[in-house]
């Protein structure tokens, strides 16, 4: 049979006019009419010898459209971003305004719910790297404002207030930070060269997902195949998923053993997104900050920090998460809350906390 | 090995890649003239073979055209999507008229001319239509069945008429060969659904194509199976041309008998027409 | 004292507004780039039901299903998707094998019923969505010749997760899962224009 086109099979009535999607081109949210698939299929000329009038029932069949669940809407994708902006928000608030540990256990909590639980942890700021990374290699790969939003607000409030992001909202970090029991030391010139290894994790997701590896597919097909490290190796998407294949919830389980001695394993020495935080942390405008000329030279800020960021009592705002704790046990911010009116609990052995020294 | 009664063995190919009358998008049916010249529908046209396999005349078919017909007289008959056009000897309309309600193009699946009636399988319908001369209706072939039409899973009806005035219509989605009087009184049917033997026919919907030889017997084609087999007087299975001399791809075999019995079948995927002898 | 502080600051001050540029930049150069939510769908064209679709998806029972285009299905009794046409009939000549090994292809009879003989009848197929796990055998039957091609894998996004990245993407051997601006379902129009896997 020769090639026909669709124009006049049942339904193309039902569909107006379709104005094709370029990705390359502005944002747009064109309705697709569900014939528009139909058309499509006329480009395969085999498939073209298919296009013919359904049986004629005589009226007494209705045809029905099959149904198309519609993917996640605007409204709620717009949600996502603006639940990222007030747990940012919010986490700067309890970190640097309120100094309140509480405030901000509370705020990771209720950020690990929706973004881990509900929103099972896809499309999280760390993986967004790779989406960027891809947008700026190849402009033809559709990266919706959204993605954009959630790569760019973590990096914003580094820039203003700190690593906000990891201590509030993060969950991932949540995950860790809710494991740790008794956190130890790990020595300074160790941690040194640890702190190197998420950069070159950034690298390496940056290329395969920018660029990736010629590769064979199993039917010898010949491909480029991208592909997204940080999704595939992320250790805890196990949990948000509660399922998962068998080498990654045996990777997370390591990480959480990990995880309960030394503090946030993940977050100083393999999250790339870390690495970039910390960058830009390391000159942002209001940080978590050992006030010189107010302490008493205790050290016990030091002790609670699990993750050894304060040395000589300054915090080393790139490693710092801004987690709080060393706002908790600080007897001077006791007393100053106290004094407010606020009821602070004496420092004892918090979780997190190393104990009294 | 099964062996049949009868052999058939390719005696010449048309249209061949490579060749004058090479089909480059599409290949939509073939029609034997009373005077043994092939005549073929694709790529937009209407073309005519002569003896050695080169073009003798071609003219432009109209849109979609899906089939063709050439009467004892040497006219041509085109379907469209809602019409049939006929051309003369030379390739100039003479005539044509709509088929189904306007607004509704019927879709024209075959077409065929028994002296004054034009018979057009109407595949949205599901019924063969008889027009006479002028293009006025005159008679429903197929409404008689048990339910009011023939079933089309495929959405395309293939008919013949042989030099009585019998009509073979494929129902393919009964698996069977019908036969009927001109008038729509139905004569015979055979044929049924099977996977195992040859005589069945094999899939949802078969045979997709037939056409009728001089000495009564069917010839039908099948998809899936990518076979021709031929039938004969009594219905008995008379031969098989397998499945090598045709894609396995082909959803139709456009079949065409000519006068010496030579079976003539045009595959629409290579686009190239093959023509059978007995050997 | 304050020299080194204002010098610092300066250090501080410059990085910052050199990091809001280079935000700023990236993100100028992103949202001119940006277009609609995307997500993943099954291309019809490419896909070969291999069964990986049933296997590879990080849910344990696959977002993937098969879906039914009504408008090309020849609503045939003998569907090959459906029954399997090679197996043993019964005593109405009707083959009795199934294709689907979770039974999840459902038939109901349309127009006029003939309870007699089966060979008169249309029959609707529907796809029983909970039951079916994606294994693409029912597509695979339906491909042409043998059916109309109304049967094809879909990406179903009431179940789909949507992960950053597909995990049946990485496994697809014929690189079938392409990403398409949201409400996914066409995938052959953004042929070619996406750029993932």
């Amino acid at each position: 049979m020769d090639d026909r086109s669709l124009a006049d099979a049942p339904g193309a009535e039902a569909g107006g006019p379709v104005a094709p999607s370029r990705c390359g081109g502005h944002a747009r949210r064109p309705l697709w009419p569900l014939i528009l698939l139909v058309v499509a299929f006329a480009s395969s000329a085999l498939l073209a010898q298919y296009q013919k009038k359904p049986p004629d029932f005589g009226g007494v069949h209705a045809f029905p459209t099959p149904t198309h669940p519609e993917p996640r809407g605007v409204v709620l994708l717009s949600l996502d971003v603006a639940m990222l902006a007030v747990g940012l928000g919010l986490g700067a608030y309890f970190v640097l305004k309120r100094r309140s540990r509480t405030g901000t256990l509370l705020l990771s909590i209720a950020a690990i719910a929706y973004f881990g639980f509900y929103r099972k942890g896809c499309t999280c700021p760390i993986g967004s790297i790779q989406n960027v990374t891809l947008s700026l290699v190849d402009p033809r790969y559709i990266i919706s404002p959204g993605i954009i939003a959630f790569f760019l607000l973590p990096l914003l409030a580094a820039l203003l207030f700190g690593r906000v992001f990891c201590g509030g909202v993060c969950p991932l970090g949540t995950v860790q930070d809710l494991v740790l029991l008794r956190p130890m030391n790990v020595p300074r010139k160790l941690d040194r060269v640890l702190r190197w290894i998420p950069f070159l994790y950034l690298a390496l997701a940056i290329f395969f997902a920018g660029w990736g590896l010629p590769t064979v597919t199993s039917s010898g097909k010949a491909i480029v195949l991208r592909r997204f490290l940080i999704c595939e190796w992320d250790p805890f998407i196990g949990i948000f998923r509660l399922s998962g294949p068998f080498h990654m919830l045996a990777i997370g389980a390591g990480f959480i053993l990990v995880g309960m001695f030394y503090g946030r394993p993940y977050c100083r020495w393999l999250c790339p997104y870390g690495g970039l935080l910390s960058i830009l942390s390391r000159v942002s405008w209001k940080n978590v900050t050992v006030t010189p000329d107010k302490e008493t030279y205790c050290g016990m800020c030091a002790d609670a920090c699990p993750y050894g960021a304060i040395h000589d009592y300054n915090a080393d705002r790139a490693t710092c998460v801004s987690c709080a704790r060393c706002y908790e046990c600080c007897p001077r911010e006791i007393v100053r809350l106290r004094r407010e009116g606020i009821p602070a609990k004496r420092y004892v052995s918090v979780p997190g906390g190393r104990g009294p020294a | 090995m099964e062996t049949y009664p009868r052999r058939y063995a390719p005696v010449a190919t048309l249209a061949g890649r490579g060749t004058a009358g090479e089909f480059r998008k599409s290949l939509s049916g073939v029609a034997v003239g009373a005077d043994r010249a092939i005549h073929a529908l694709g790529d937009g046209e209407v073309r005519v073979f002569d003896a050695n396999g080169g073009v003798a005349r071609a003219w432009k078919a109209p849109d979609q055209a899906a089939c063709l017909a050439v009467a004892a007289d040497g006219r041509v008959f085109v379907g469209a999507p809602g019409r049939v056009e006929i051309y003369g000897v030379a390739g100039n309309r003479v005539g044509g008229f709509a088929i189904g309600k306007a607004g509704q193009p019927a879709d024209v699946s075959a077409v065929k001319v028994f002296r004054d009636a034009i018979l057009v399988a109407d595949a949205s319908a599901r019924l063969v239509r008889r027009y006479d001369a002028n293009g006025v209706e005159r008679g429903l072939i197929g409404s008689q069945h048990k339910t009011g039409s023939f079933m089309l899973p495929n959405r395309s009806l293939d008919i013949d008429v042989d030099a009585a005035g019998t009509v073979y219509a494929s129902d393919t989605g009964r698996h069977q060969v019908t036969t009927w009087k001109l008038d729509g009184t139905p004569v015979a049917a055979f044929g049924k659904f099977g996977m195992a033997r040859p005589e069945d026919f094999v899939g949802c919907c078969n045979p997709v194509n037939l056409a009728v030889a001089p000495d009564g017997c069917v010839v039908t084609g099948e998809k899936v199976a990518a076979r021709v087999k031929v039938f004969g007087p009594d219905r008995a299975l008379l031969a098989v041309i397998g499945p090598e001399h045709f894609d396995p791809m082909c959803i139709h075999i456009h079949l065409a008998v000519d006068s010496s019995g030579r079976i003539v079948a045009g595959d629409p995927v290579r686009r190239t027409i093959t023509i059978f002898g007995r050997s | 004292m304050s020299d080194t502080t204002t010098r610092r600051k300066f250090i501080d001050t410059t990085c910052r507004v050199v990091g809001f540029a280079a935000l700023g930049g990236v993100g100028a150069v992103l949202t001119s780039r940006a277009s609609a939510h995307g997500v993943y769908q099954v291309d019809p064209l490419k896909c070969t039901s291999c069964d990986l679709c049933r296997t590879t998806c990080v849910l344990s029972l696959s977002a993937v299903k098969a879906v039914n285009e009504f408008s090309k299905c020849g609503y045939c009794m003998l569907c090959p998707a459906y029954m399997d046409v090679t197996s043993a009939p019964n005593e109405k000549g009707v083959p009795s094998g199934k294709v689907c090994p979770q039974d999840a292809l459902k038939r109901r009879v349309v127009g006029k019923e003939d309870p007699d003989d089966p060979n008169n009848n249309y029959y609707e197929y529907t796809v029983d969505e909970p039951a079916c796990t994606g294994c693409g055998k029912c597509v695979k039957a339906c491909k042409p010749p043998m059916g109309n091609g109304s049967l094809r894998l879909e990406i179903r996004y009431d179940r789909c997760v949507t992960c950053n990245e597909c995990s049946i993407l990485i496994a697809c051997p014929e690189a079938a899962i392409v990403r398409v601006p949201a409400p996914g379902l066409s995938p052959l129009v953004t042929h070619g224009e996406t750029a993932n896997g």
